[in-house]
């Protein structure tokens, strides 16, 4: 089970090709910085590889003016759920 | 708890990564966790600059980094040939290679990748932030 780490906006798309190859089973996507930005209805079309398995940093989001306008689909945590993030999954990967 | 190692790839105020891995290694202290290592690589070694001077009003991020180390006991390690391409010179460095001053002191040292594979085998995490 891998954190995935991943900070490049959807504009970045070859990332999120790359990734949606090596997620794996049981594997968590973490958006963070301007990785948030895939976690808005308009972009979160990137994000259905790892459908159910996605959160993104309330700390990222706020600094964007962008807290209010996230997916329901997708889990908004803080720095202490980023934390319990790392603390459950083994390995973490960033990808940027 | 777990023990925890940084590496940081990304140059201060030219990304968000210093930040963001500043305010989650002190989010890993305040967490109950140890913060044995912040491993500072590729444009990463610029967080190691004494001559660092933002506005007062923004974050400090050396010393943010500094404060970890004297509160916390990280082990603060630039890495000695990315540092030497980019000016980021101790006093021995600086000695070493003729130069008039040095950028670079206590608690930061200067160290060799090795260091790094360590930190990666002994720590159980090691969480990356590149730009």
């Amino acid at each position: 089970m891998l954190l995935h780490l991943l900070n490049r906006s959807p504009q970045s798309p070859s990332v999120y090709r790359d990734l949606g190859e090596a997620f794996g089973a049981g594997d968590h996507l973490l958006l963070i910085e301007d990785a948030c930005y895939a976690a808005l209805p308009p972009s979160s079309a990137v994000l259905e590889p790892f459908a159910g398995r996605v959160s993104v940093l309330r700390e990222d989001l706020i600094s964007r003016g962008l807290a209010e306008r996230v997916s329901p689909d997708i889990a908004v945590v803080d720095m202490n759920g980023f934390l319990a993030l790392t603390e459950t999954h083994e390995r973490c990967v960033s990808w940027f | 708890m777990l023990n925890y190692a940084l590496l940081v790839h990304a140059a201060p105020y030219s990304h968000q990564a210093a930040l963001s891995a500043l305010r989650f290694a002190e989010t890993v202290v305040a967490g109950g966790h140890r913060l044995k290592t912040v491993f500072f690589y590729h444009d990463g070694v610029h967080n190691a600059s004494a001559l660092m001077a933002p506005p007062q009003d923004e974050v400090h991020l050396a010393d943010g980094w500094k404060r970890l180390h004297d509160e916390h006991g990280a082990e603060l390690l630039v890495c000695v040939a990315a540092g030497l391409r980019r000016g980021l010179l101790d006093a021995g460095e600086a000695n070493r290679h003729g130069s008039a001053s040095h950028s670079v002191e206590p608690p930061f040292e200067l160290t060799g990748v090795g260091q790094l594979v360590d930190a990666m085998l002994t720590n159980d995490r090691l969480i990356t932030f590149a730009p």
